[in-house]
């Protein structure tokens, strides 16, 4: 995948934002009526980073995450992709993310390899490459002997490794994933994360939303999202060590880093 | 634009790959039609009231007067025109201003008064079955014995000596559909219900059902352009409709024995504007939904209603009450069912149905601006 590190430097048209940052969030808003879902989220995510959005449910992580894949405007405040506003600046991020929502998201009476075909037509794929391209993610995601299977047929962990095959077919540089293991059993759960890992290792920025914190130990990065607001954003190594420090313990879990540094953060908030 | 092209494409192929595979939509779009042609071809009879009606008076004595004035006092009859030649009912019938012609030859008052049969020339415009019909039992009641009694008070209450009048005849020519077989009038105007039926409704899930699904989100993060969505979308739907209007057409020529006596390409090009103006009454459909069953139910609505009751199908639009008659003008399917019947009965050519024709296209690219702008801001 080196074609997609040249192809970065082509990209230097920044009308926004810092260079070295695949994303940079300033202030953003977005709220569902008198609810602010995302309440005024200031974030950086470096490029070529493996990015952990922590939180509960409701926590906001899907409205973030759909504003930043520009599917979604926001209600206040701007974000920056590549440099590129979301606001204004939608048709230069289009081609440079792919976008994983929640919920199942292809159509389920095509079969593997067309829904492939379809999304890598409408992202404009080069005609010569679709095969090679379409063989190797069917590869890599194990989809292979399944690609003339309707997606419908397909269990749950094959059915998201197929969204993110999709999300592939025109060699994003960032990849906006929301909640990708939810609902997929232990061990599909563990084989995509070595997907995820394989990709960040060629180079492509990963922002992965999940509720899981022992997930969070893969990141280089994680930020903790809670009613809207960011209650960190730490290295996961840095944030162990903090705790670790504070409560004088040895090793500490990541979910116990992460309980004690919440609690900690939401009464610092509800004392404020 | 190559590139537009292609997602355009992509778009339509992804359609057909999802009409192949839903049996039901195939169902509905193959045997569907075939079951409302069997159906729909046992014709059932419809009261009609406000028959439009020229008269053509060469007589011009009190008798003959008086009795055109009962048409024009009657219910069935509404007298829209006065004439002065066989040529101008011929004009009117071509245009649809009329559906029954009453001429009265001179000598009428003569006849009368000599105790002769009197002859009244009654011609009606068979294409339009409902109104040939009952302009048909109207006048045979004035001159078959049984009915005598009809004749009789109506006649008295003209103040005319009915002892010395002798009796009046009226000859029935039913013009355009001599046999009045159910199937010459229904096919025509079937097809256009089905078309009407077919399109609307399966173009009016089609945005909903992206939605529903979660797929539209991946097609908002692509690059495709809401126009070529919506192309992409209405393309199959538009090959689709055609070669249905096309098995139609052959199925009622060649299996009900249909005649097909005007300019295929008058019924070609109604056909093309009537269909981009269902899609778009579809697509409209689709932008204002909510869900796949509001769709639905709402594709079924206004595909059903309007298009089966106030199309002129099943019920002559002279029938109707004024403000159904209103609606009916809001919705492509009156105009197109008369493209259909002239062309099919009365061998009309581009010109003839030219009135119609040109409401369609006006129709065609309104609704069609309507629907990308809906189909825009909803995306």
């Amino acid at each position: 995948m080196t074609s997609m590190l040249t192809r970065q430097s082509h990209h230097n048209d920044r009308v926004g934002g810092d260079g070295s940052l695949a994303i940079e969030t300033r202030s953003l808003v977005h709220s569902f009526g008198e609810l602010n879902a995302v309440d005024g989220v200031s974030l950086s995510v470096p490029r070529g980073s493996l990015f952990g959005l922590l939180g509960p449910d409701g926590a906001g992580k899907s409205t973030l995450i759909r504003m930043l894949a520009t599917v979604l405007a926001p209600s206040d405040g701007d974000a920056f992709v590549f440099g590129h506003s979301i606001t204004h600046g939608q048709n230069a991020i289009k081609p440079r993310i792919g976008y994983m929502s929640q919920a199942f998201s292809l159509y389920p009476d095509l079969t593997v390899r067309e829904n492939l075909d379809f999304f890598a037509e409408l992202r404009g794929t080069p005609r010569k490459e679709m095969d090679t391209r379409a063989q190797r993610f069917l590869e890599f995601s194990g989809l292979t002997e399944f690609a003339s299977r309707q997606a419908q047929h397909l269990s749950g962990g094959m059915k998201q490794k197929l969204a993110l095959a999709v999300t592939l077919m025109h060699e994003p540089d960032l990849l906006l994933l929301d909640e990708p293991t939810t609902g997929v059993d232990p061990v599909a759960r563990r084989e995509f994360w070595r997907i995820i890992a394989g990709l960040h290792r060629e180079g492509i920025t990963v922002l992965v939303a999940t509720p899981y914190m022992d997930e969070a130990e893969r990141c280089t990065e994680v930020a903790f999202l809670d009613n809207g607001k960011i209650l960190l954003h730490d290295t996961p190594l840095d944030l162990k060590q903090r705790v670790c420090e504070q409560t004088g313990t040895k090793r500490v879990s990541m979910e116990e880093a992460f309980a004690q540094v919440i609690s900690e953060a939401r009464s610092g908030e509800a004392r404020a | 634009m190559r590139s537009a092209l292609r997602r355009i494409i992509a778009v339509t192929h992804k359609e057909f790959i999802h009409i192949r595979r839903d049996p039901r939509m195939l169902a509905s779009v193959l045997v569907m039609p075939v079951i409302q042609l069997l159906l729909f071809s046992y014709a059932i009879s419809f009261d009609v009231t406000d028959v439009p009606t020229v008269i053509l008076d060469q007589d011009r004595t009190t008798a003959s007067r008086e009795y055109l004035a009962s048409f024009e006092h009657s219910d069935f009859f509404r007298v829209v025109d006065h004439i002065e030649s066989d040529v101008e009912a011929d004009r009117a019938f071509d245009t649809s201003s009329a559906k029954v012609a009453v001429i009265i030859r001179p000598g009428f008052a003569d006849s009368i008064a000599e105790g002769n049969k009197a002859d009244v020339a009654v011609l009606i415009d068979g294409s339009e079955p409902n109104s040939a019909q009952l302009g048909r039992a109207y006048a045979v009641a004035l001159s078959s014995t049984e009915d005598r009694q009809i004749l009789v008070s109506w006649a008295e209450s003209q103040g005319l000596d009915v002892t010395s009048m002798g009796s009046l005849s009226p000859q029935i020519r039913t013009w355009y559909n001599p046999d009045r077989r159910s199937a010459d009038f229904l096919i025509p105007g079937l097809m256009v219900v089905i078309i009407m039926i077919v399109t609307i409704q399966q173009t009016a899930v089609s945005l909903v059902k992206e939605r529903d699904q979660g797929t539209f989100e991946q097609l908002t993060v692509s690059p495709i352009r809401r126009a070529e969505l919506m192309v992409g979308k209405v393309l199959p739907w538009l090959i689709l409709a055609f070669i249905e209007t096309a098995v139609i057409v052959a199925v009622g020529v060649l299996f009900f024995g249909v005649p097909l006596r005007g300019s295929v390409l008058a019924l070609a090009l109604g056909s093309v504007l009537f269909v981009f103006s269902s899609l778009a009454i579809g697509l409209l459909i689709s932008a204002r939904s909510s869900s796949v069953e509001v769709a639905n139910m709402a594709g079924l609505l206004i595909s059903f209603l309007p298009g089966f009751m106030l199309s002129g199908f099943a019920f002559a639009l002279e029938s109707i009450p004024p403000a159904l008659q209103f609606i009916s003008y809001l919705f492509p399917g009156r105009y197109m069912v008369v493209i259909a019947r002239s062309v099919f009965l009365k061998g009309a050519d581009v010109a003839t149905v030219l009135p119609q024709l040109a409401a369609l296209l006006v129709y065609a690219v309104v609704s069609l601006t309507l629907a990308s702008l809906a189909y825009s801001r909803r995306l």
